[in-house]
């Protein structure tokens, strides 16, 4: 599928992962504009259920990134979003949703390059596994 | 129905060479709800900004999306500029196309697109924010500082001269801590007590500061602004209202013969006993453990000659409560005792002393009167070996980290030694001289070269006794690794500076955090160094690292600013970006079904439990609260809420749900 | 079963309890609740193997809890339900005492610290079949998983019975009854139901004491157990934490070790 291009969604938190972003801008390195970020204060701030609502949405792929261990402007609350996510991708994994297609990463406000890297490594990535159509065809009723 | 502006800035070329603005500014003029779609050269000059306030004054927007760079930069900018209009400024935001889109992307309608889509996304989440007043928090205007050493001294002496209220609780007897130990400072040598008893004096005499010596904290609640303290006054066993410190229950104390704490066991002192001449208060202490009275039921002496009664024997600790604004921790630290190097023979041989016993050797109002006499036969040393990483920087001791404090302070006692000992051998065993800060290299310079100081690169690896002289065994690495015997009279250990006994526990009844080796945590390493991520708590001194004077003073003087600043207002005005949990008319009250499961995830102990009474005074349901002068916003709680009880202002449910929705749903209908 | 009755006509008869919570024979074989408030009825209540209810689900009901101190007949999930309850602050321990039917009569657990000490002597682990399950279910193709599961979820009803026999289902207000957003759509189709499921196992996550009233309960039969079967086991796994072993615990979702696994962050 050469000209499939992903719709990813970065859900990043504020301190870290969206200064990180802002420094691949500053920096001018360039990345896949299939990604596009939405900012929360903090990973602790980050709901599953918003995770559910990108894929029925149409996401194709998902970023969740924050401050790295002990580097969180709220201190800890990278430490639950982490628990948090080790339960979610083994709870999709046992229910056949390809975990792939949520990268989980630590990208911190010095990591303009790290961004950039990770952004276009996910979307190849997703461009390999191709549209998230088995979960697409859920939508069926009222999506949303 | 929503009224949004949309304002799309070129930022120059930034923006537009990449990203077709003019299509960007078509788009959003078809999303459903905005009103207004502009782009422009520089939306954040004077004449961009007044575009906007026009805007909102004439076409009655309701809210306001600058589609231009990231909200880090210009936020502060529009949402002030809403302001100005009288538009609630929580009703901007920013769509970032600049950093998120326009430099990261190449020139190309998929470049256009995302600028379109994140232009969407703003719009939804801005239609669905809330105008949002800032959060008034009142402040009581005393501060409680804790610990009267240097840093105590100088925070509470900032903050009193500031003109605020300070109680100032101290374990000791005395305040001055460790600096009243000290026999002169380095790199001035000038003498300790000398710069630091008269701020003890001025703290005594100060009108708005209140001490309690002799006093430990027993618990704090509350939070910034609203703390509620409880303090331990133990029982000195005399009435402080009547002594007059004239000194003859110290006198004719019977039992003399107490190691007394402030020459660090050198000297002797009486059960009842003043800590040093210059004590502030200068009011004696019973040392219950040590007192004839106390241990057999008989002597009584010192109420006997007390000339004003003021002996009481039967005295209880006293707790006091006491409502404070702010805290300021400056608990100071200790240094490695005891058994800890077996190797050095520490402990075991009375002329092995540590940088504490050999200040008070220095002293003049040491037990030597500031002759250099060695502990065990009062012989004059001949020979002094000074071992700097004395347990620091050595991981195989769990001590990672340098002490700081030690190169400089040994190069002093070395010069102290050759200063009063005149043909005197100093050596000093170093790993490393770390000598950064003003005057400090130059000082240990004229130690080695002026002073004639022997410094030798290497670890000593044992001392042992030989025919009285302590035989100290080491090599010289600059030297291919030389190995080297000196036979020395006294041996100076520079030994770890570390945290306080009990520093654990009073992190854990202050709630703040501390590291691994129980310094006190700063709320950020390098730009919030003297706050705790609990608000309102600030930190002094060498509980948070290791430090020297000026550090310590500079540090404490920095903490004084943050609450003379906290002070400044009677009302702590905060952003109102905060959690908070629902409330609702009755039956219901609020959906919160008071799991408190959110309690642990709360970084900041922000989430309180609210009783929620009838009438008649009935226990109806205790739910959540969000103490909004303690929650900072990271919404953690939010997530974790399963019944959606918990939302966070300016990332609310709503919020995010519509950006989500609207990114993705391209040119789908909005709701 | 007659220790039992005669255990219970006690509490009664002395006022110890005001209502005694155990089972009587139902229709097709099963057993279901019996509320006991007078001594005299103690002898309907039977224990045997189709005993298998969670009773601890009626502690959260207001019209149970207005019946005064109750005495609640206990399998081990029960016990590790009433101790999960107490952690997340929603049982006063006045308020029950548990019975506990063993092979020499009954046990009358009235304090936390007994219910604990009871737990922590019993097996918490997943059985040897549960666990074999839950390795078969690791050892499928991903394909073969969500087909599985999509089979599942396409008959569900959206019925809530899961939720409304679920013990641990006491929020007044459920994530799925929230419309502003709406978390998950209303009617039951594919997506909604993958949704509700999802949800209702992340928020039992940490929490599940493995009763499986929820499988039970399901009219449609989706093997819901094995969701929290699969979520209790990475808890322990991951976290070295159990639900429901005492009264005062960390939940093992809103605490965390700095150490926690992250090899899937990049």
């Amino acid at each position: 599928m050469p000209d499939f291009q992903p719709k990813i969604v970065a859900f990043v938190c504020n301190w870290c992962t969206y200064a990180g972003a802002d420094l691949t801008g500053t920096s001018r390195m360039k990345y896949s504009p299939q990604v596009s970020i939405i900012r929360f204060p903090c990973t602790g701030r980050i709901d599953f259920m918003l995770l559910l609502k990108a894929f029925a949405s149409g996401a194709d792929g998902i970023i969740v990134s924050g401050c790295h261990p002990n580097d969180c402007h709220y201190s800890s609350g990278n430490f639950h979003a982490r628990r948090r996510w080790i339960i979610f991708r083994g709870l999709l994994d046992f229910l056949g949703i390809d975990v792939r297609r949520v990268q989980f990463s630590w990208v911190s406000a010095a990591e303009g390059a790290k961004w950039a890297q990770l952004v276009n490594e996910t979307s190849e990535r997703i461009r390999e596994l191709g549209p998230f159509a088995g979960y697409q065809r859920l939508r069926g009723l009222g999506v949303g | 129905m929503a009224r949004i502006g949309v304002f799309i800035c070129h930022c120059g070329e930034n923006i537009s060479a990449t990203v077709d603005v003019k299509q960007v500014a078509a788009a959003a003029a078809r999303i459903p709800g905005v009103a207004h779609s502009v782009e422009y050269k520089y939306m954040c000059s004077d004449p961009g900004q007044q575009l906007v306030k026009d805007a909102i004054r004439e076409k009655g927007l309701t809210g306001v999306v600058v589609a231009a760079c990231s909200p880090r930069m210009h936020e502060p900018t529009f949402r002030r500029a809403c302001a100005e209009t009288g538009l609630n400024p929580f009703l901007c935001e920013m769509a970032n196309i600049r950093e998120h889109c326009s430099w990261v992307h190449e020139k190309g309608d998929a470049t256009t697109e995302k600028a379109i889509d994140i232009v969407r996304t703003l719009v939804a989440k801005v239609k669905k924010n809330k105008a949002l007043q800032p959060i008034q928090v009142p402040v009581t205007k005393v501060a409680l500082v804790i610990g009267g050493g240097i840093a105590g001294i100088q925070a509470s002496l900032d903050i009193a001269n500031a003109g605020h209220r300070v109680i100032l609780v101290e374990r000791e007897p005395s305040i001055g801590g460790h600096m009243s130990q000290l026999s002169e400072t380095f790199p001035t040598l000038d003498c300790s007590q000398c710069i630091l008893t008269p701020r003890m004096v001025e703290v005594a005499q100060h009108p708005n500061i209140t001490l309690y010596s002799y006093a430990e904290l027993e618990s704090l609640d509350g939070f910034i602004g609203n703390f509620k303290a409880r303090i331990r006054r133990k029982a000195r066993s005399l009435d402080e209202t009547l002594c007059t410190g004239c000194g003859l229950c110290t006198q004719k104390c019977p039992t003399r013969k107490i190691p007394g704490e402030f020459d660090a066991g050198l000297g002797l002192r009486p059960a009842i006993y003043v800590p040093f001449p210059q004590a502030v208060p200068n009011k004696p202490v019973i040392d219950r453990e040590h007192c004839t009275y106390y241990r057999t039921g008989k002597c009584r002496l010192c109420e006997k000659i007390c000339p004003t009664q003021a002996i009481r024997f039967d005295q209880l600790d006293e707790i006091v409560e006491v409502e404070v604004g702010a805290v300021v921790v400056a608990t100071g630290f200790d240094i490695k005792h005891g058994d800890f190097f077996p190797e050095y023979g520490y402990g075991k041989y009375p002329d092995v002393i540590d940088g504490l016993q050999f200040e008070r050797l220095a002293s003049a109002s040491g037990p030597t009167l500031g002759e250099i006499r060695r502990p065990s036969d009062g012989k004059v040393p001949e020979t002094v070996v000074f071992v700097a990483c004395a347990g620091s920087r050595d991981p195989a001791k769990g001590i990672e980290y340098c002490s700081k404090i030690c190169c400089m302070y040994t190069a002093k006692h070395a010069m102290l030694y050759r200063h009063k000992v005149h043909g005197g051998k100093p050596y000093v065993f170093y790993m490393d001289i770390r000598a950064g800060g003003k005057m400090y290299e130059e000082f240990v310079r004229r130690a080695m070269e002026e002073d004639g100081v022997q410094y030798v690169r290497g670890r000593i690896s044992r001392v042992f006794e030989r025919d009285g002289k302590l035989v100290v065994k080491g090599a010289d690495t600059l030297l291919g690794a030389r190995p080297m015997e000196i036979e020395a009279d006294l041996v100076v250990l520079a030994t770890a500076a570390v945290a306080q006994p009990g520093a654990e526990e009073l992190a854990q009844k202050l709630h703040v955090s501390y590291d691994a080796h129980r310094f006190f945590s700063e709320a950020h390493p390098k730009l919030r160094p003297v706050e705790t991520n609990t608000a309102g708590i600030f930190l002094a001194g060498a509980c948070q690292a290791p430090k020297d004077i000026p550090e310590s003073v500079a540090q404490a003087s920095g903490a004084a600013a943050k609450v003379a600043a906290l002070f400044s207002r009677s009302e702590l005005v905060r952003e109102p970006l905060i959690a908070v949990v629902d409330r609702q008319p009755p039956p219901v009250y609020s959906s919160c079904v008071g799991c408190f499961l959110c309690q642990s995830a709360c970084p900041y102990q922000a989430i309180e439990k609210e009783e929620i009474r009838g009438r008649d005074g009935q226990l109806i349901k205790t739910v959540a609260r969000v103490n909004p002068g303690l929650c900072q916003g990271c919404g953690t709680c939010v997530a974790f809420c399963r019944t959606k009880s918990i939302d966070i202002q300016g990332f609310s449910h709503e919020q995010v749900h519509a950006e989500v929705l609207a990114l993705l749903n391209r040119g789908e209908r909005d709701a | 079963m007659n220790a039992l009755r005669e255990k219970a006509r006690e509490l009664l008869a002395t006022k110890t309890v005001q209502v005694v919570i155990g089972y009587a024979p139902g229709s097709g074989g099963a057993a279901r609740a019996l509320f006991v408030r007078e001594a005299a009825q103690a002898g309907e209540l039977v224990f045997d193997e189709t005993c298998l209810q969670n009773l601890a689900a009626y502690l959260m009901k207001p019209e149970v809890r207005r019946l005064g101190r109750a005495a609640l007949v206990a399998r081990p999930a029960t016990l590790r339900t009433i101790l999960q309850l107490a952690a997340e602050n929603q049982l006063a321990e006045s308020s029950l005492l548990a019975l506990v039917p063993g092979a020499d009569g009954v046990l009358s657990l009235s304090t936390f610290s007994a219910i604990e000490a009871h737990v922590a002597a019993q097996d918490n682990d997943l059985s040897a079949a549960e666990k074999s399950e839950l390795e078969k279910f690791a050892a499928m193709g991903l394909d073969e998983r969500r087909e599985f599961w999509q089979e599942q979820f396409s008959r569900c009803l959206k019925c809530y019975a899961c939720r409304a026999a679920c013990p641990l289902c006491y929020c007044t207000r459920c994530t799925v009854e929230c419309n502003q957003p709406q978390w998950i759509p209303v009617p039951a189709h594919d997506l909604g139901n993958l949704e509700w499921n999802v949800m209702r196992a992340m928020h039992l996550a940490g929490r599940c004491t493995n009763c499986g009233d929820c499988s039970r309960a399901c009219p449609v039969g989706i093997p819901l157990y094995l969701l929290n079967q699969k979520l209790c086991s990475d808890v322990l796994s991951s976290f070295n934490q159990r639900s429901g072993m005492a009264a005062r615990a960390d939940h093992s979702l809103s605490t965390f070790k700095p150490d926690d696994p992250e090899d899937f962050i990049r």
